[in-house]
């Protein structure tokens, strides 16, 4: 799954039903956020929701590893310490 | 895209609420130019501003907030103290929000903002304070609020929950962080219990929670300042902690961490200066409806009105009480929904009003002359629609006022009058109209020098007998002026004749009064609204016309007897009262005999009381207004049409027009010269026009 761009609440409802998508399907779940320029809170609410119900299902919800700088940076002030990708990038 | 049309509509909500915030700033900066020490006023001024750059920056509208930013810093020295309001702050202030509308226009597409004029307001604000460290505009993160010395920084806890709307009204909670992070070192922590699984979680509520350690040495005050515009839709404790600054707090995501110490509950309630800069009281019991949609609800109500009729008249014939009786719960009904959707579309005229301060301040500056702006009756309601249309025709009479009225200091001290002359602006209602007047205290119109610009552009015979205000009436001619010099405020005779048209589009009427050397007076008369009136239904042989239920007082009975004791006179003796009349079956040239019996209807009218004659007056009836059309705009006597319930048009007679064509083009008659309206023109003493 990719994400791209600006990652706000106007998206935030497509981007649910994408990741419910996601998660039904029989595969992992591998995200990559490197065309990424903005994540805002209802973006992260959502993912970090996706990985623990991923987490609960015994799936992979993992991250490819280049994270632009700008969405950790986000990630790191929005205070989301245990935030999946937070360790994953680094 | 969906994400860009949901981004646009937050972004057009911002818009409309950044001018409500200019209307306000404005208001409290005049108000302040008036009165430089009250604190309140200038808290008004920096809330706003403060508004401006906060919402302006969430919603990506960076160069407007840093704007708003540079101007805010200064309003901080002068709310500090360090600053003093002067005239040239309170300029460069207006200024300022002249250029900050430019940008909300340019947002809008409907203009460009120079972004020179930007820096050259900022670098005059820049001299203003003397600081150099305000930033230009193009810097788009907002720096730091006022600096004191950095030993007294201190720590504070904070809690911050937006409530579950927060996202939705566009807030940002991650830029609210971030412009707490310029105020010190900030750790954030974030509590991510509340957030549901995935299929539950409404995607656009925020239910993250954050607690947070700011090491500042800015206020309580300053942090508020933080979330001015979110502390409605959220939840927000700031507390000082007991403890040095522990750095970084350690805890689990999940759990959220304890406060440090334990919010008090005071501190949960708002404080007085933490309410936004635009709310009112009852201002959460309010909507917020486009102007298209009421327009065409009240359009919709009028087609309701006229099927009514229709029904009412289907009803009768049908003789059927069941039948009756729904049409009459219809009538009570539409007359309720009438009355509700006219009274959504009226507006307190205050606002329209309120604007001409500016109009006022920046004029007088530019003539050098002193002029002082008076309002009366400002919460006086008006149509909507009505009020939209005012704002020409007033701003036009205000600058001719202070153009050609109103004389310099120096004159106004010599005519032994005060330096600083008043423009008093007034609204009250009378019956189903408003009367609105702009009044001046200054050098009033030189009546025969009107006279002779009459006469020489043929607009009258030299000979004619006329009174004052027809004299005064000239003025409103296209094209006139007695001014000898064009300004740039007036004198091209464009002005006055807009105000004509407009009133005249409003179906209103202007009334001149003036006296040499006391001043002049305009007053309008407008119709309280444009979509459905009151009328009452009358017949002529087989015409149908209706007369507005507000002018008319009462009908009586005329019968041969009382025109013979009349002598053929238009006249008629009510109670011991002569009032003349009109008949509208002569004044119309109806052919046919004019029955045994007629009624009068008594109006008010402009030029005192009038009868006018009909076959039959058939009862009120609930009058939607439709326009006549282009081809018939000429025809004044007629202010519009309306459809019955049986299909046929009415007319609507506009009383006070019809009175005034009549004296006027019946004047050899004998009842012509019974009520002229106002006094013969007397040889007034020759007071040129203000005009240098």
């Amino acid at each position: 799954m990719r994400l791209e761009g600006e990652i706000s609440v106007g998206s935030a409802a497509e981007l649910k039903v994408a990741l419910l998508q996601a998660l039904a399907s029989e595969t992992d779940v591998r995200l990559d956020l490197e065309r990424a320029t903005e994540l805002d809170v209802t973006a992260l609410q959502l993912l970090w929701a996706a990985e623990r119900e991923a987490r609960r299902s015994g799936k992979a919800f993992e991250l490819t590893p280049s994270v632009p700088p700008d969405v950790l940076r986000v990630v790191g002030e929005a205070g989301f310490e245990n935030f999946p990708f937070a360790g994953a990038a680094k | 895209m969906k994400k860009d049309i949901v981004i646009d509509k937050y972004k057009l909500t911002f818009l409309e609420e950044a001018r409500e915030i200019l209307v306000e700033l404005e208001a409290a900066l005049l108000a302040l130019n008036e009165n430089r020490g009250d604190k309140e006023l200038i808290g008004r001024a920096f809330r706003a501003l403060h508004t401006l750059k906060g919402s302006g920056g969430m919603f990506g509208f960076d160069e407007l907030a840093a704007f708003s930013h540079n101007l805010e810093n200064a309003f901080d020295e002068v709310r500090n103290d360090r600053l003093s309001v002067s005239s040239e702050l309170i300029n460069l202030s207006l200024e300022a929000l002249d250029q900050i509308k430019a940008m909300l226009d340019e947002a809008t597409g409907s203009g460009t903002a120079s972004r020179a004029v930007s820096s050259e307001i900022l670098a005059k604000l820049r001299q203003l304070t003397g600081k150099a460290e305000i930033q230009a505009a193009q810097t788009s993160p907002p720096p730091a609020l006022p600096e004191v010395p950095k030993d007294a920084a201190r720590d504070w806890h904070l809690h911050f929950g937006p409530g579950p709307d927060l996202m939705r009204h566009g807030a940002n909670p991650l830029l609210l962080l971030r412009e707490l992070k310029l105020l010190g070192s900030l750790s954030v922590k974030a509590s991510l219990a509340a957030i549901p699984p995935l299929a539950e979680l409404d995607a656009e509520r925020c239910y993250v929670t954050w607690d947070m350690v700011l090491t500042t040495s800015s206020s309580r005050e300053a942090i508020r300042d933080v979330f001015i515009f979110v502390e409605d839709s959220c939840e927000l404790t700031i507390e000082p902690t007991a403890a040095p600054s522990p750095g970084p707090v350690a805890a689990t995501a999940v759990a959220p961490i304890p406060a440090p110490e334990a919010p008090k509950a005071a501190d949960k309630k708002p404080p007085p200066w933490g309410r936004r800069a635009t709310d009112t009281p009852d201002n959460a019991s309010s909507i917020r409806v486009p102007a298209a949609k009421l327009d065409q609800f009240v359009n919709l109500v009028g087609e309701l009105v006229t099927v009514q009729a229709r029904l009412v008249e289907i009803a009768l014939r049908a003789e059927d009480a069941a039948v009756v009786a729904v049409s009459e719960e219809i009538e009570r009904l539409t007359t309720a929904l009438r009355e509700n959707s006219i009274s959504i579309r009226m507006l307190p005229i205050r606002g329209t009003f309120e604007r001409f301060r500016r109009l006022v301040h920046d004029l007088a500056r530019d003539l050098h002359k002193e002029v002082e702006l008076t309002i009366e009756g400002a919460d006086t309601e008006l149509d909507k629609s009505v009020i939209d249309q005012l704002n020409d025709p007033l701003m036009h009479l205000i600058r001719n006022s202070m153009d050609h009225g109103i004389e310099p200091p120096e004159t106004r001290l010599a005519a032994g009058k005060r330096p600083s002359a008043t423009i008093h602006l007034s609204a009250r209602h009378s019956g189903a109209s408003v009367l609105i007047t702009v009044a001046d205290d200054g050098g009033g119109i030189n009546a025969s020098a009107v006279r002779e610009r009459a006469i020489e552009k043929g607009l009258a015979t030299a000979d004619a007998q006329l009174t004052e205000s027809e004299i005064f009436n000239f003025i409103l001619a296209p094209g006139f002026s007695t001014a000898q010099k064009i300004t740039d405020v007036s004198g091209r005779g464009v002005g006055m004749d807009v105000v004509r048209r407009s009133v005249e589009g409003l179906r209103g009427t202007i009334d001149i009064a003036s006296k040499p050397g006391a001043g002049t007076t305009v007053t309008l008369r407008l119709p309280l609204t444009l979509a459905i009136i009151d009328g009452l239904l009358v017949r002529v042989e087989s015409a149908y016309f209706v007369l507005p239920l507000a002018t008319t007082l009462e009908c009586i009975e005329l019968t041969s007897l009382d025109i013979e004791k009349a002598h053929g006179k238009h006249m008629a003796n009510v109670r011991g009262e002569i009032i003349p009349y009109i008949r509208l079956r002569e004044y119309f040239n109806m052919k046919e005999k004019r029955p045994e019996r007629e009624q009068i209807m008594v109006a008010e009218t402009e030029s005192g009381r009038y009868g006018f004659v009909v076959d039959q007056v058939l009862g009120d009836h609930q009058t939607v207004i439709k326009n006549l059309g282009r081809f018939y705009r000429h025809v004044d006597l007629v202010s519009g049409a309306t459809i019955l319930g049986n299909g046929t048009v009415a007319l609507i007679l506009d009383p006070h027009r019809l009175v005034r064509d009549a004296v006027r083009s019946t004047s050899a008659s004998p009842h012509a010269n019974v009520r002229t309206t106002g006094p013969r023109a007397r040889s007034a003493p020759a007071i040129a026009m203000a005009c240098q």
